[in-house]
This record gives C-alpha cells, sequence and structure tokens, in this order.
C-alpha cells in the first residue's frame, strides 16, 4: 500500500510541477512558479528534498552501526537506477530531438539542449553521455543526483560515527569550491556542470542533517519558532530584491566573488541562505494545506511518491512542449493544454507506477 | 555608453598602436562558404587585450557552442581558437565555453553579468534569437532584454559580437522568427556592435551552392557545413576588428526603452 499523504511527498510533488513548467521556457505558466519571489528556485527544493528522503531512508540514528554494510550497497543500487534513468531520457530526447529535425526538415532542432555536439561527433559525445560529462540541457539534474547518491555512503557513515562533523565538513568542500573556485568539467564540449556537484552536494547534505532526530534536526526543530521569526524577513526581502530585480552589479563585488553574487551553477551563498529560510517558513504550510485543501494534497504527493519515474517522464514533457509551443505558437491557449496534459501525464505516471507495485509486477 | 576615460583611451591607444603594426592578412573564407557581407568594426578593449598581453580571452554563451566555435574533433582546440592563432602570430587565445543550450535571451543576460564578473573576457561571443523565436518570446521584451545586456557589456569595456539567427529554408517565413531576426539586427545597429549575420551566411551558402550547379543542399548537409563556415567568419571578423583604426568619435547608443 501506497504511504498517506504527507509533507515530504507533497513538496516533492510540488518541486516536480515547477520543474516540468520552468522547463518549458516562454510558457505562460512559467510568471506563477515561485522562482518569480524567490532567489532559489525548485531545483534546490529538489536536491533539498532528496537529502531529506535519503535521511528517512537510514532511518534513525539510534539503528545499530552494522546496518552500514547493506546500507551502502542499497544506496549504490539506488544510484544506478538513477543513472539508468538517465541514460534512459538522455537517448530519447536525443531520438526526440531527431524524429523533429527529420519531421519538420528543420535541422536547428538538432542544435536544442546541447544536442549538437552529439549529431556533429557522436563517437566522443556518446562517451560523454555515458560518464556523465555531457549532459543536455536541462537533462543536467539526474547526474548531480547520481552523484550524490554514489557518495551517499559516506554521508551516512560519517552520521554514524562522526556525526557533528558531517555538516562542517560539507560546507568545508563548499566554501572551498566557491573560493577557489572549481567544479566539475564537461566532455567533449568544453565547459562546466551545469550543477556544480562540490557545492550543490552542501544543501543535500543539510536535507539529510536536518532530516535526523539527533544534531542539527533536533536543534532545528526545537527552536524552530524561533528560527522561523529569522527566517520570514529574508523571505520577505528575497521577494523584493527577486520581484524588482535589485541585484548588485555583480563585477562590483568584491573577491571571491562567489561569495555574494546570485548563481545557480555555484548554488551561491544568497541562494542557499534563501532557500533554508524559506524552507523553514513553508514548513509550517503543509498541515494547514492539508486541512484546507485536502483535495489538493494527495495528487501532489502521489508525484512526490514516485518521483524519479515522474521525473524522467516529465524530462520528455517539457521538451515535448517546447516543440509544440513552437509547432502552434506560444498563445495561452496552447500553455494551457500543454500545462493540463503534462500535468495529467504525470499524474498518469505516478497511478501507473503505484499500479504496477500492486499487482507486484517488477519485485 | 559608459567607459571609464582611462580604460577608453587605453584601448583606444592600444587599437591605435596594433593598427600601426602590420595587421595580418585576414584569415581566408572557403569558397564554400560564399560571401556574407560582415561590417568591419574596431574590437577596442580586445586590441588593447592584445596590445599588453599578446593574449584575448573569448566568452561564448548560447544556445550551441559548436555552431559559433567550429568543430574541434581528436582533442583540437575549436576551429575559431585554431585559424585566430594562425593569424595572428603569438597570439594566445583563450575560449571560455558557457554555452547553456535552450536558454532564452533574458535569462542568458543574467548569467553573461555573472560570467563576465568571474572570466573577465576581452569578447563576449553571444549566440542569441533562436530560442526566443522558438519560444514566442514577444519582440520586445525580447529586444529589451538583449540591448540592455549588450549596454551593459560597453559598460564594461567588453567587446560584443552578437552571433544572430540561423537560416533554414522551411522556416525563411515564419514570422515570428524573421521578427527577432529584426530586432536583433536593430539592436546590433542601435548599440553599434558586430553582429555576424549567420541567417544571411546560410542563407549565402545555400544559394552559391545552387549557383554553382551543385544538387540542392538539404538543411542538415547545410547545418553541417555551416558550422565551419561560422567560425571563419568570426575569425575574419575579430581578425578585422582587432587592427581596425577606431572611429573618431564613436556614435552614442540611444538607451534601451
Amino acid at each position: 500500500m501506497p504511504r498517506q499523504a504527507n509533507a515530504l511527498d507533497f513538496w516533492r510533488g510540488f518541486a516536480l510541477v515547477s520543474i516540468f513548467i520552468n522547463h518549458v521556457p516562454g510558457i505562460y505558466y512559467e510568471r506563477l512558479t515561485h522562482r518569480n519571489l524567490s532567489i532559489s528556485d525548485s531545483a534546490e527544493l529538489f536536491v533539498f528534498l532528496a537529502g531529506w528522503s535519503l535521511g528517512l531512508l537510514v532511518g534513525s540514528s539510534n539503528k545499530p552501526k552494522s546496518n552500514a554494510a547493506p546500507l551502502a550497497f542499497r544506496l549504490g543500487g539506488r544510484s544506478i537506477q538513477i543513472y539508468a534513468a538517465h541514460i534512459l531520457i538522455s537517448g530519447l530526447a536525443l531520438a526526440l530531438l531527431a524524429g523533429t529535425a527529420h519531421l519538420m526538415e528543420n535541422p536547428l532542432i538538432l542544435e536544442w539542449h546541447n544536442a549538437a555536439a552529439f549529431f556533429q561527433d557522436s563517437a566522443r559525445t556518446q562517451m560523454g553521455i555515458v560518464l556523465l560529462s555531457h549532459q543536455l540541457g536541462y537533462f543536467d539534474i539526474l547526474p548531480l543526483y547520481v552523484v550524490l547518491m554514489l557518495v551517499a555512503p559516506a554521508f551516512v557513515i560519517i552520521d554514524r560515527f562522526a556525526k557533528p562533523l558531517l555538516v562542517p565538513l560539507s560546507l568545508v568542500l563548499y566554501f572551498a569550491s566557491l573560493t577557489v573556485p572549481f567544479t566539475a568539467p564537461t566532455w567533449p564540449v568544453e565547459g562546466n556542470w551545469f550543477f556544480n556537484p562540490f557545492t550543490w552536494q552542501a544543501i543535500f547534505v543539510l536535507g539529510f542533517a536536518l532530516s535526523r532526530d539527533e544534531g542539527l534536526g533536533r536543534f532545528v526543530r526545537s527552536n524552530l519558532t524561533l528560527i522561523r521569526c529569522v527566517a520570514a524577513p529574508i523571505v520577505l526581502v528575497s521577494a523584493v530584491l527577486v520581484w524588482f530585480n535589485w541585484f548588485p552589479d555583480p563585477t562590483k563585488l568584491p573577491d571571491p566573488r562567489l561569495l555574494f553574487l546570485n548563481g545557480k551553477s555555484f548554488l551561491t551563498p544568497i541562494r542557499l541562505i534563501q532557500f533554508l529560510a524559506l524552507a523553514a517558513v513553508f514548513s509550517a504550510a503543509y498541515p494547514v494545506i492539508a486541512r484546507v485543501l485536502p483535495w489538493f494534497t494527495e495528487p501532489l504527493s502521489i508525484l512526490g511518491r514516485n518521483s524519479l519515474n515522474v521525473f524522467c517522464v516529465g524530462s520528455l514533457l517539457s521538451l515535448s512542449g517546447q516543440i509544440v509551443r513552437f509547432l502552434y505558437s506560444g498563445s495561452v491557449i496552447v500553455d494551457t493544454v500543454v500545462l493540463i496534459v503534462g500535468v495529467g501525464i504525470l499524474w498518469l505516471t505516478a497511478w501507473l507506477s503505484e499500479w504496477r507495485e500492486r499487482q507486484g509486477v517488477g519485485g | 555608453m559608459v567607459i571609464p576615460l582611462s580604460l577608453a583611451g587605453l584601448a583606444l591607444a592600444a587599437a591605435a598602436g596594433v593598427a600601426a603594426q602590420a595587421p595580418p592578412e585576414p584569415p581566408s573564407i572557403a569558397k564554400e562558404c560564399g560571401d556574407a557581407r560582415i561590417a568591419d568594426k574596431p574590437l577596442a578593449a580586445s586590441a588593447a587585450a592584445l596590445q599588453l598581453r599578446k593574449r584575448i580571452k573569448i566568452l561564448a554563451i548560447g544556445a550551441s557552442s559548436t555552431a559559433v566555435l567550429g568543430i574541434g574533433r581528436n582533442g583540437n582546440p575549436p576551429l575559431l581558437e585554431r585559424i585566430l592563432e594562425r593569424t595572428i602570430k603569438g597570439l594566445d587565445v583563450e575560449i571560455v565555453n558557457r554555452g547553456f543550450s535552450g536558454e532564452l535571451g533574458e535569462a542568458a543576460g543574467e548569467r553573461i553579468r555573472i560570467e563576465v564578473a568571474l572570466n573577465q573576457p576581452d569578447i563576449v561571443l553571444w549566440q542569441v534569437g533562436t530560442n526566443d523565436a522558438f519560444a514566442h518570446v514577444p519582440v520586445e521584451s525580447f529586444e529589451l532584454s538583449v540591448g540592455n545586456t549588450v549596454r551593459w557589456l560597453k559598460e564594461h569595456n567588453v567587446d560584443v559580437i552578437l552571433v544572430g539567427l540561423h537560416y533554414v529554408k522551411r522556416i525563411a517565413k515564419h514570422p515570428h522568427y524573421q521578427a527577432i531576426r529584426a530586432s536583433l539586427r536593430r539592436v546590433a545597429t542601435t548599440q553599434n556592435v558586430l553582429r555576424i549575420g549567420r541567417y544571411e551566411a546560410m542563407e549565402v551558402l545555400a544559394r552559391t551552392a545552387a549557383t554553382n550547379g551543385r544538387p540542392e543542399m538539404e538543411d542538415f548537409g547545410l547545418t553541417e557545413t555551416g558550422y565551419n563556415c561560422m567560425a571563419q567568419y568570426i575569425a575574419r571578423t575579430i581578425t578585422v576588428g582587432l587592427f581596425a583604426k577606431p572611429p573618431k568619435q564613436a556614435p552614442t547608443p540611444e538607451p534601451a526603452k
């Protein structure tokens, strides 16, 4: 039986729908997603909740320490599952682009989403895709997730045996990556990963640490009211900054500039702090939403419960949405159809995943 | 345009100094690439970098880096870098590739500001417009956001080369595509920056193939040839720009509305 709707699945479902919409650039409903009033966006939420889920998967901190080895294998298996999903959707996306280019007799489609390298230099780019060093545009969050899950056993072991060190070690790596700076390179097209894994690990680790019933998690839960009082003004000021685009000229900032500017690739501190404030404030919202809009929580929670399948289908649907918008002009009517059909298919994907589980298909 | 006087003076002096040296023969364009007309404009900031450091840094940003830098197979650097280093003796070209496919002009503009702060390039090579045309971004907001970014770059003493939309026969009559194309041309004219007419170049390429009695090239073949032709056009434009004499008085661009 699938678990009851809960805050984690609900917010995960919310993040998945937001990502689907934001990955159709220019769609009318893009202006309704929370990034229009927030420095951070659904990517931060998605990775934070992935860390939180890891905490739930690991279970209570009081579990016997001998469970570490099987757990490491389990996390490794999950990493391979995500990797396989990423390779599958990358292949499907390339086929979708190639098919559309041929049908429309429009080779420009082959340049979308960093696909040109694959069609022009397929031998090396194919290797790059398998090595995760070549990522299609908007198909770049799963490679981060694969790496984080591969490293997750290390996070869990540190949490078990040296709990107070986990967050500080993560933050040392985070600030080192911002100040040196360094990131993961891409190949064969020279460049960088869109999501720098050395900085984005911090939000994953924070999600994990905050989900635990000891250490940082316990501290935050004990002082949540006070933390929300501090967080609320940060959220409000950020909304004003984003709305009026009141950010300083990045060339005028002191060195190391990545500590001060607003950059998504490096998950700069302004984004991380604003996200944590947002999470603190909105963690109070779920019980209210569940009480006032009970019909709203289950549809989003079912998406969250089946996040990998939904994310994969959503990535392909976003790409399809872009093609549809180009073919039929991006009017509000077309955008509404893209949204309704897209979210409908996401829900169907989640429902089919649970139906399949209920039938006992695939173990 | 607000360029600090000292920087502007240095740039102009350097450009004049470089121009005083014997400028190299601009790299030739392969016959198959046709003859797209591209205006010659001095690249003052890059000329200063060439004079001072014998090194220029190019930030490539936009939808498809392959399309503007040329193909660099077998571990070779992209064609653009190879042509420039071959043409200008002793020049070290560094290309910082920050292409992000699918990005619209407005989002790219925000990212350009960050990348300029982090990498301090001499030239920003910005391929823009195709995604906005596909996403049906309103022409006014496209023009405003691209215009603002170009103005910001000029204020920060960074040379700008805009790389326009691609020519594909099938969408030659697409009204929004053409409107975005015209809008980009307006931005380049108003802001007095270089624009590589990718569309015109590809159109010439298609026409050249037809006039030479060759069977009409398919759009896909056109694209592949076009990548390397674009790199050649850009290399030529940069070479000419590095050694061009600066105008006596640069026209002041109108602020974007």
